[in-house]
Order: C-alpha cells, then structure tokens, then sequence
C-alpha cells in the first residue's frame, strides 16, 4: 500500500510542477514585470526613468481612476446579482418538464456563441434607434431618448448587455448542477411533503451550491474586468461615466503613453480582485462544507 | 436516460408557454442583426422602421464583400487551427492539473496553494500582462500563433481547474481504489477511470474554450500582429474603424464569423445539453 | 494506456511541428530588398493597395509591403515593444508623431532631396509638434485634411441660403434653417472624438495657434484662452439634434447623407463615408466664422498623412526610393480623388469638390494646425469637451482642462523648462 501511495504522490508532483511552471513562465512572470513597469514613467516604447512611487499616489488623487472602480463595481455587483437571479430560474424552467427541452436550450444558449463586440454592436443599435422610438411610441418619458447617451442610465445598458450574454452561460453550468441531483432526492423529499420553494431550498439549492460558486466567482470576475461590451457599446461614454477599470487600464495604457502610470492602476485592480476571489472562495466554500 | 422517465409525467405547459416567449430576447437581436447585413448602407435610415424593415432584395453582395475584406477563408483557417488545437491541449492539460490538484487540495498544504495560485490567475488583468507578454513571447520567438495558443492554454487554465476539479468532487474515489487494487498506476488509474469518467467536462471546457479562443481579439491582435497571420475576429477588426464604419459589412461579416461557431456548437450540444453529468455520478 | 497517451502527446507534437514549418515558409528570400509600410489610414486601402501593385511592378530590386490595419497606433506600439517596427510608417502629424520623436524612433531624414518640394507650411507645421525644438527632420508631410463645416450644396441652393463669413451671420443663419423646420447641424457626439471636429475648427480661430506650447512655457493658461471656445461650441447645440449624444460618427455621417440636416461640423476626411451612403450628394465646406470679422477666421488644417522612416531602418535608399515613389504626382492625384485630401506637395493639383469653399484659405495659406494635434491622448479631451457640453459649465471645464494639463504633461513641462533654461531667449 506504501508504494502505491508512493507512485501517487509521485504522479501528482510530475503533473502539477510543470504545468504550474508553464503557468508561472506566463501569467505570473509577466505580472511581475507589469509591476515593475508600474515604478517608471514608461510609455511603451522609447526610454524611460524610475519615478518610485509617484505612479501610485498620483493613482489615489486621480478622480479618472476613481470614477471607473465606482463604474465597475456598481456594474459587477447589480450584474451578477441579476444574471444569477435569472439564470437560475431559467435553468430551473429549462430543467423542468417541458416541451422541447433540448431545443429551449439549445437556443438560449445561443447569445454566449456571439463575440461580445458583435453583441455590443447590435445593441448599440438597439439602444441608439429602436428602444428610443419604441419608448417614444409608448410615451415612457426616459425610453425616448438613448439610454447610451444619458450618462445616468448608460451604465444600466452595459448591465443589460452583460447579463444578455452571460445569463446563458451560467445557466448551463446550473443545469449541469441540478442534472447532478438524482430523481431520489427528490423522490425522498417529496415523501416529507417537501414542493415549490420550500423543495428548491431546503433540497435542490444545498445540492448545487458549488455551481452556485463556480457562478458567482465567475460572474464577479468577469463583469470586474468588463471590456468588450464597454468598446462596442459606450467606449466609456457619456462623459466618462461607463470607463470600466480595464477600459482605461487598455484605453491610456495601450493607446496613450501611460503605460508606468496604468501598470499601477493595474497593480492595485488586481490586488483588489484577488481579495475579492479569495474572499468569495473562502466564504462560498466554507458554506459548501455546511451543506 | 431522463427524457424516458419525463414521458411519465405530464408536460408542464405554463413554463413552456413562458420559456419560448422569453426567447424573443434572444431571437429578436439576432433577426436585426440578419437584417442588417443583408442590406445596403442606403437604406440604412435614422429610423426602427429602416432598420428593422426586411431589406429590399436578399443579396449576398454584402457577405461577398465582408468574405473579400476579411480574407475570410485564409482568417478562419488560422482561426479554426489555433481554436481546435487550444480545445485539445486545454484538455489533455487542464484535465491533468484538474485532476493532481483536485485529488489533493483537501489533504495537502502543496496543491491548496497549486489551486489557489492558478485560480487567483483568474483575476490577473489582462492590461497588466499585456506589455510584458509582448516583450517576452516575442524574445521567446513565440510572437505567432504557437504562441498565442500557449497563452490561451495558459489563460483559461484558472476557469478550467476550477470546472474539473468542482467535477472530481462528484467522482467517487473508491473507484479509483478499485483500479489500484488491480495494481494500476495512478498515472494509467487517470487515463483508463478518470479520464473518459470526466468526459462530460471535457465538452463543456472544450465549448468554453472554444467560444473564449474563438471570439478574442486582443491576444492574437497584440501578440500576433506584424506576422501577416490573422484570425476572424481580428479580420473584423477592420470594420471597427473610426472613419468608415459599414455596418451592413460589418455585421454580414459577424454573421459569417458566426456560423463555424454555430455549427462546432449545434455538433457539441448534444453532447453538453443531454449527456452533460448522465454518464458521470452513479 | 500510457502508451496512448503517449501517442496523443506525440501527434499534437507532430502537428505542431507541421503547421510551424508551413507557416514561417511564407517569407520570400529572393534576394530583394524588403520594405515595409504600415499606414494608419485603412479607409486609404484600396489607394494604397495600387500603389503597392504599382511599385512592385515598376521596380525589380525592391519589394514593397503596404499593410493598412486599424487600430494601427496599437499596432505599431506593440511593434515598437517588440523591437519589430517596419521600415516606413505612414501617421498623422498629431501628438504620437511628437512623441515618437522624443522617443528617438524616427530617423532624422534631412538628406532627402523630396522634402524640396514640400509645402513650407506643412513641414512648419511637423516642426511646432516636436516637443523641443530638435535637430533634423522626422516626416515628409504627404497630404492634409481640412476641418469646418460641411454643407448640403443643393439644399443650400434651393432655400437660397448664403455662406456666413462671420460669427453673428452664422448663428443667423441657423436661426433661418430652423424656422424652416429644418435641423441645422447634426452631430455624432456618441462618439467622442467628434466632438474635437467643431472645437479644432473654433480654436485655429479664437486661440493662440501655440497656446498648449505657451501653456508648457508657464506663460498663459487655458481658462483664458478657451473660454470663447467653450462659450461658442455650447451655442452651436440647440441647432443639433434633440439628443447629440445618442448618435456615432456613423449615425451622423448617415443622417447627414439623407438630408436629414443642412450642416454638419466635421472634416474633409468625412466625405468618403458620406458619400458611401449617398453617392450623388453635392457636398461643399466653408471654413468656420467663428469671428466678428472674416479676415480673423483660419482654416483648420493639419498633416492627415506624413511618413517618417524609422530609425532602424537598414535600407535608407530604398526607403528614399519608395518615398519617391509615393510623391510622384499621379501617385498623390490619385490619393486625393480618392480620400478629399489637400496634398502637401507644391504643384498644380485638383482639388477635390467638396473643399471649393476652403480654397481661397488654402491658396491664402490662412491655415492652423489641429489644436488637439497637442493633446496627450490619455488627457482625453474629446470626452472632457462631451462631458462639459452635458453640464454646459464653462469655469468647470476650463479650470480641470488646465489642472489635467499640468498632470498629464508633467514630464513635457520639465523637459521643456530644462531646453528654456539652456536656451533663454525667443521672447
């Protein structure tokens, strides 16, 4: 038993360390350059001088940088919220006894297939020309005009398009969820007179609570670094009031020569995301142990 | 298996009802989008009804055109090499690493941080890396499609550990027991139990991947530009354009984009939406 | 089982090594010297494209890549961390050309006999971009674009409207259109970058054409140069549509095709696109009455196109050989039917139709460059210029518009205050 837990443990380490390496070679590696760069006025090219930690306290006073972490965070939270209410009940639905089960959700998947550009561009449509006449036509006063143009309610259109897209993708992982719960459970639980919202709850919720996980840290982290539909839809408009984190990080890192100044935007972005993730995975796991 | 057993019971026709009416959500942005492309700038009016309007005739000049401009069939080979070879790898690979540190994270201080580490990579901006990876996939020599592969491979590392070794909670390790009181190695244990037990997972991380790799533009924009290779998305790139936007191209293009895409989905789908977890907990 | 594993590994390696080889035999080694251009102007394509044909048909030692990308500055930012730049680009005279000069990425191309016959106000123009004055010279201006107002010539005609000259005739003017029940103006703020079209035409006309130079030298600030700037774009948006923010570029090229408005506040390089929409439209600019007087208007004019030969470049002559090529005048002809540009070179062109309005500023030489020519691009000025004609606060504007400044040009300043100091003279 001794050499076979030997050959385990052995197998494990020769598979974890190189890939681990691969992973270190290109993600951490140049994450540690990024926060080198973040000590110089870099510009991306040409040469540059160490300028300390001028980067980060320019970084605190800047009401630019300011202004796109309240975006993004206001965007990450009603996002995630909204995508997994409905993704859920969706998933829920779709798993239920319907007609045309696999042709449902077949075809609500669908919106996870379109790059998030093209999608941005059809609603940049929508939003621009067809929901303003039809707000027009209905006399709903703030329909009428775009909703991108008003920079109160632009950051709710990039909601609607982010949970478009995403709504399908997590609702596939909940139905792969609720497809691990065996008929028995039910069966079981329907014996205890257990139906509707008590079932969910009390049974099917607990049983896929670590897709709920998977769903939300992933949900999280993906409306926190927001970028494509920010391109296609708004580009940070009206009035910088839709600059993702990432939208500027790219927009004055790449495009303009900010590239020291950005690296320490980034720096602290990631510090930031990182405690949130640990924070949602220690929390979120610690529940799955309850359950 | 779980079809049979719904013939038992009776259809549930509110949420049916309910269900294919949301689906206008759906359908509705893709029918603009279809008639878009199939018309002229000129009859592209400040107006819904312009716009929404089925084009006056169904010509396929604009697509003609969109496949000219983006050198569509050159694009979506590269784009279908670097996607289908990054599906393959990611899966060999992710599954490997899913599997040693899924296995161990509750026993072992070691693969706790493995696990850790590579999910937190998740949420390295990828702003911060793009400068640097630049610089060094080009020192590397690796300023082309290899490797932009190896970068997807190791970008989607983080979400894929997460998916396979969530999977391997649900996998009982007794069979593993099993095959090793058979006096197999862990190593052939892994391809002969885990390996084919997981490949539900396999088709959801090989869609996730493929969805991810297919529709990016900015790993093979910033990593591969200069090297006279291009991929789809990176070809519709050149209707993003300042000056000049034809979104009637633009959009034929995105359609055309859409349906290698479309078709990988339709052959998977089968395979994720039916079979996804049916062959694994038991 | 181990050996099929082993058996995957080794196809995917295989696979692998088949597509490497196939895709780095795509270069040809034919003993030709290989020159590269990257251009920034993608709607120029198709012009660029001939020209590429026609280069490489007429010349048998030199082989000529014209690659056109959008989103080019990302590119050749991305090229230029690579070490990888080509042998020629093709920017505008804007701030990334000032700073790839500082950066010393351009080579100093004094000795080319061609800049003789460019323009001396272009090449004057390229000069007032380099942050301190440098030794040498870093571009050949090729063409320029003009920026004002673009108008609905029939639409014009058959109201019986006249082109103002000045500032009050020009607000009457759109008085006169509107109670007509016809939009004046439309506008594409949705996309920010528009929004510097009116403000650029305005500025060459109110402001000190030095004024971010003289802002850098501590000497004025903008609050008092731009606050007329300011005032006078907020006049223009009750002639704008309901919602200017509502609509792109796109949109109001679109809108403005249609007739849906008599005016519209762009440049020259907007006709092409126009044009794709409505292709018999009869299109004439005028320069922008921004004053009490005509004789104080400017026209806004910058360098659209210039190329710079980088400064590793290993082939200098046949760079020179390919900017020759490019300078011939059916070469330039072609260029400006094409995209209604102005070219930089002297010589008896045709100018395009649409800028029938602007060619007695242009024969003038009454011209200035594009103030946002200056402005970092991180600085975002576009969106600052949409946020402020949303809030209509001009104090507010002015007062950020100067303390960004002294942020954003923080390492300009000092290296301009550094030149002063080893240079005290001028003024």
């Amino acid at each position: 038993m001794k050499k076979s837990s030997n050959d385990r443990s052995r197998t494990f380490l020769l598979i974890t360390i190189p890939i681990m390496a691969l992973f270190f070679c290109f993600n951490t590696l140049p994450l540690i350059k990024g926060a080198i760069y973040s000590f110089t006025n870099f510009k991306g090219y040409g040469s540059y001088d160490w300028v300390g930690l001028r980067n980060y306290i320019d970084l605190f006073q800047d009401g630019r940088v300011g202004g796109s972490y309240l975006f993004t965070f206001k965007l990450a939270i009603v996002a995630t919220i909204v995508v997994n209410v409905l993704s859920l009940i969706l998933a829920l639905g779709l798993n239920s006894n319907i007609k045309g089960k696999s042709a449902l959700r077949g075809a609500y998947f669908i919106p996870n297939i379109l790059g998030a550009l093209v999608v941005g561009y059809i609603f940049n449509y929508f939003f621009t020309y067809i929901l303003p006449a039809i707000g027009k036509a209905a006399g709903i006063g703030f329909l009428s005009s775009s909703m991108l143009s008003n920079k109160n309610v632009a950051w709710l259109a990039v909601v609607i398009v982010c949970a478009w897209q995403s709504i399908a993708m997590n609702t596939i992982i909940y139905i792969s969820g609720l497809q691990t719960v065996p008929e028995d459970v039910y069966e079981a639980g329907s014996l205890d007179g257990a139906t509707g919202w008590k079932k969910f709850k009390n049974i099917t919720f607990p049983l896929i609570f670590p897709f709920f996980t998977i769903n939300m840290v992933l949900c999280v982290k993906n409306f926190l670094m927001v970028f494509d539909q920010i391109m296609a839809l708004t580009k940070g408009g009206p009035a910088q009031s839709t600059e993702s984190i990432s939208y500027l990080i790219y927009q004055n890192g790449m495009g303009g020569g900010q590239f020291g100044f950005q690296s320490a935007n980034a720096v602290v972005f990631f510090v930031v995301i990182v405690a949130i993730s640990v924070f949602q995975l220690t929390v979120l796991g610690k529940k799955e142990e309850q359950l | 298996m779980k079809e049979k057993d719904n013939l038992n019971e009776k259809v549930n026709w509110p949420v049916t009802i309910l269900l294919i009416l949301g689906l206008v959500t759906v359908i509705f942005p893709l029918y603009m989008t279809i008639v878009i492309a199939f018309k002229q700038p000129s009859e592209m009016t400040n107006s819904v009804s312009g716009i929404l309007s089925l084009p006056k005739q169904w010509s396929l000049s604009n697509f003609a055109e969109a496949m000219r401009v983006t050198d569509f069939w050159h694009s979506l080979g590269n784009s279908a090499l670097i996607t289908i070879l990054t599906v393959v790898i990611s899966i060999v690979v992710h599954s490997l690493i899913g599997y040693a540190v899924g296995r161990n994270k509750g026993s072992s201080k070691f693969y706790n941080f493995a696990y850790l580490y590579i999910v937190s990579g998740m949420f390295v901006p990828f702003a911060i890396l793009m400068m640097p990876l630049v610089k060094q996939t080009s020192q590397m020599g690796l300023d082309n499609w290899v490797g932009v592969i190896i970068l997807y491979v190791v970008f989607y590392m983080p979400m894929n550990l997460m998916l396979y070794s969530g999977y391997l909670k649900n996998i009982p390790i007794a069979l593993e027991e099993a095959a090793r009181v058979d006096g197999a190695t862990t190593w052939t244990t892994y391809w002969k139990v885990i390996f084919p037990i997981m490949k539900p997972m396999h088709a959801t991380v090989a869609v996730l991947t493929a969805l991810g790799t297919w529709n990016d533009v900015m790993t093979p924009l910033v990593i591969m530009s200069g090297s006279g290779m291009t991929t789809l998305p990176l070809a519709q790139m050149t209707f993003q354009t300042q000056f000049g936007t034809n979104y009637n191209l633009a959009f034929a293009s995105y359609l055309l984009a859409l349906l290698p895409i479309l078709i990988f989905y339709l052959i998977c789908q089968k395979q994720i939406l039916n079979g996804v977890v049916n062959g694994a907990v038991k | 089982m181990k050996r099929k594993t082993g058996r995957w590994l080794l196809l995917s390696g295989a696979v692998l090594a088949t597509l490497s080889l196939t895709a780095c035999s795509g270069k040809s080694d034919s003993g030709k010297t290989e020159i590269e251009l990257v251009q920034y102007k993608p709607e120029a394509v198709e012009v660029f494209e001939a020209l590429e044909k026609a280069f490489n048909e007429t010349h048998d030692d030199i082989h000529l890549t014209i690659e056109s990308p959008s989103d080019a500055m990302t590119i050749l930012k991305t090229r230029f961390i690579r070490e990888d730049a080509p042998d020629i680009i093709g920017i505008g005279g804007d701030v990334n050309f000032s700073s790839f000069v500082d950066s010393d990425m351009l080579m100093d191309i004094s000795d080319y006999a061609g800049l003789a016959d460019i323009k001396q106000a272009y090449r004057d123009i390229d000069k007032e971009l380099e942050y301190v004055p440098e030794d040498g010279v870093y571009a050949v201006p090729y063409v320029a674009n003009a920026a004002g107002i673009l108008y609905n010539r029939e639409m014009f005609q058959e109201h019986g409207w006249e082109i103002p000259e000045t500032w009050d005739e020009f607000m009457d003017l759109c008085e006169e259109i509107q109670s007509e029940g016809i939009l004046p103006f439309y506008f594409g703020f949705k996309d920010v970058w528009t929004t510097l079209a009116p403000w650029n035409a305005m500025a060459v006309g109110l402001a000190d054409p030095g004024v971010c130079r003289e802002v850098n030298r501590g000497k004025t600030t903008f609050t008092e140069e731009y606050r007329e700037v300011a005032e006078k774009m907020l006049a223009l948006l009750p002639y704008g549509p309901d919602d200017p923010y509502a609509y792109d570029y796109n949109g109001a090229c679109t809108a403005f095709a249609n007739g849906e408005s008599a005016m519209y506040t762009i440049g020259s390089y907007a006709v092409p696109q126009i044009k794709s929409v409505n292709p018999d439209m009869d299109i004439d600019s005028f320069v922008f009455p921004v004053n009490e007087k005509e004789e104080d208007n400017v026209l806004n004019s910058g360098v659209d196109l210039q190329f710079s030969v980088m400064a590793d470049c290993k082939n200098k002559e046949a760079a020179y050989e390919v900017l020759d090529f490019l300078l011939r005048d059916e070469s330039i002809q072609m260029y400006l039917d094409n995209q209604s540009a102005v070219p930089c070179k002297e010589g008896d062109f045709e100018l395009p139709e649409i800028l029938d309005g602007m060619a007695k500023y242009i024969d003038e030489g009454r011209m200035a460059d594009y103030q946002d020519h200056y402005y970092p691009a991180e600085m975002s000025v576009d969106a600052q210029i949409q946020t402020f004609l949303m809030q209509g606060d001009v104090d507010a504007f002015l007062e950020k518009f100067d303390k960004d400044w002294v942020r954003y040009n923080r390492d300009i300043i000092r290296k301009v205050e550094a030149y002063e100091k080893e240079h005290p003279t001028n003024d």
